[in-house]
């Protein structure tokens, strides 16, 4: 087993520390991310590390509930991403011919669009639900999946040992789920986590405009967007959950560092 | 060259074709009526019924389809449901904005990612810098990075503006000085996107024979880097700033919000959240056939700066 790049154990560190904020968020967090209280823009004090919101509420805890939200949606949109993208890219790669033709003219179709203008009006039309949100983004994120497997796939194709399984006779969907793919499911699960570190990014930005999960989930974008007009009384409102996304999209690129 | 311009631009068209087709019946999909939406909840079904003959949503969708690229393709894009204003009136205005914000940044992106990678005096200090930079643009959400300098300039040191726009009229100097930290947003990603693409490029052509032939004929590090390798690498950054300008054609959306300037990517945010579809319809029209254009262009551009490539 080969030492991993210290880029990819710092990931590694950073995505298990927002992980297990994540899911012990009740337990690690000093208060109920819901409950308001009297205590309105309170500065940041040993009682409340953050200080508290508009409505009273403690920003620390709110930081640390939000890391379920974005956690979540990471993960489920790099699931269905994978799940349109891989099957795609390794159908276009080893079948090639008319099949890759259609696969890559799909592909380069939906490469180019901007994502956050796609996922924008699609969510605005469906509704801002965490499942709306998960199968957008997954969409919006499928292509680059497809584009790697497919030319991963391409070149095993052209391998000493596929060539062997086809000349004893394996068919098309045995070579591709015995030889193909799990030489390329590596690949897949560090371009995983570059799907995920996107995914966030967008949600965040999706929220941040207004169109994430609704109020009063505690959600990191949205959380830096109701904080911007009390940038002067307390500042933590915006930068502390800011910061808290910045930390995890930061995590998750680097989890899926690869040495070019 | 001229045939290879018009079949790309002939490969283009159906490209759009599809992706509108699939925006606008999504969107309507989706909508259900949109004479519902424009009465709200307590209307008559007969005052419904009533509305949707009177704008033609009682059609079939291809032939409402039809009718509105039709009108489109002459400038008409219907008018605003919360307004009642012509879309076109309304995205006219925030068209400078938009286009000047889009613009600088890329400038800002390009000129400072190719600069600061070629560059051979300093290296030592000027590579870390850069590499921080980098990570910064592409792991800052623009919501982040845009508060953090308003935080930092406008509140702390105060001596930026906070956010807001300043039109030409109020003197070149307030207007710049309220560019700099949008531009600096918009610009921080693009930096570090051009930067991978170009400092890879930039090994590569290091590597040529003709490069080993200018440091043997005497020329200085520095005059290797930008009169030699840097023209051979840039290329890949063209094609970048392309597809990127294409991008940013709905407005640079989240700075845009940050520092409240009135672009499209504001305009179309709010269309967005009040479901005001025939403006954020033809903002994303617009958007799609500008990325194809932009594209195309990139591609041609890539073909003039190099010979050797051919398109067909």
């Amino acid at each position: 087993m080969r030492m991993p790049h210290p880029n990819v154990l710092i990931g590694l560190t950073i995505v298990s520390l927002v992980a297990a904020c994540a899911i012990a968020a009740p337990w690690l967090a000093p208060y109920d991310p819901t409950t308001t209280s009297v205590l309105l823009f309170d500065t940041p004090s040993s009682k409340h590390w953050f200080g508290t919101d508009q409505l009273g509420r403690d920003v620390l805890s709110r930081v640390i509930h939000g890391a379920r939200v974005s956690l979540m949606i990471g993960a489920g949109a790099a699931i269905v991403a994978g799940l349109i993208g891989v099957p795609i890219g390794l159908a276009g790669g080893y079948l090639g011919q008319t099949v890759d033709l259609v696969a890559m003219q799909f592909i380069n179709l939906f490469i180019a669009l901007p994502g956050l203008v796609l996922a924008l009006i699609i969510i605005a039309m469906t509704g801002a639900t965490m499942s709306n949100i998960i199968v957008v983004l997954g969409f919006v994120a499928w292509p680059g999946v497809a584009r790697l497997v497919r030319g991963q796939a391409m070149s095993i194709r052209e391998s000493v040992y596929v060539e062997a399984a086809r000349a004893v006779g394996g068919g098309t969907f045995w070579i591709i789920s015995r030889h193909i793919w799990p030489n390329v499911f590596r690949l897949v699960a560090v371009q995983l986590a570059t799907v995920v570190a996107f995914s966030i990014f967008t949600s965040s930005s999706l929220s941040f405009l207004g169109l994430g999960v609704p109020p009063p989930t505690p959600d990191w974008g949205g959380m830096v967007r109701s904080g911007v007009d009390y940038l002067t009384v307390n500042p933590f409102m915006s930068l502390a959950p800011g910061g808290a996304v910045a930390l995890t999209i930061f995590g998750f690129y680097m989890l899926g560092y690869r040495e070019q | 060259m001229l045939s290879v311009i018009v079949r790309r631009l002939l490969l283009g068209i159906p490209n759009v074709i599809l992706i509108s087709v699939l925006l606008f019946f999504a969107i309507f999909g989706a909508l259900g009526s949109p004479a519902a939406l424009m009465l709200g909840l307590d209307a008559t079904p007969e005052r419904i019924a009533e509305l949707e003959r009177q704008f033609g949503f009682d059609r079939p969708l291809h032939v409402q389809y039809l009718d509105w690229m039709w009108k489109a393709l002459q400038g008409d894009f219907g008018r605003s449901y919360t307004t009642s204003q012509r879309v076109t009136d309304a995205l006219l205005p925030r068209l400078m904005p938009s286009i000047e914000l889009a613009l600088l940044g890329m400038l800002v992106a390009t000129t400072c990612s190719v600069f600061f990678s070629s560059i051979t005096v300093g290296k030592r200090i000027v590579r870390p810098l850069v590499n921080v930079a980098s990570l910064i643009g592409i792991t800052v959400p623009n919501f982040m990075l845009g508060i953090s300098l308003m935080y930092v300039f406008s509140v702390m040191l105060g001596i930026l503006p906070t956010s807001g726009w300043a039109p030409w009229s109020a003197g070149i100097g307030q207007h710049l000085l309220h560019l700099i930290l949008p531009v600096l947003t918009v610009a921080a990603y693009y930096f570090a996107s051009f930067g991978l693409v170009y400092r890879a490029e930039y090994r590569a052509t290091s590597r040529r024979l003709y490069i080993q032939v200018a440091r043997a004929k005497g020329l200085s590090e520095s005059q290797v880097s930008f009169r030699h390798i840097l023209p051979n690498s840039i290329l890949p950054v063209i094609t970048q700033v392309g597809s990127s300008l294409g991008q940013l054609a709905a407005g640079s959306l989240v700075t845009e919000t940050v520092f409240s300037i009135p672009g499209i990517g504001t305009l179309f945010t709010n269309a967005l959240l009040s479901r005001d579809f025939p403006v954020f319809l033809a903002i994303g029209m617009i958007t799609i056939v500008c990325v194809v254009i932009m594209n195309l262009l990139a591609d041609l551009l890539y073909v003039v700066a190099n010979p050797q490539i051919r398109l067909d």
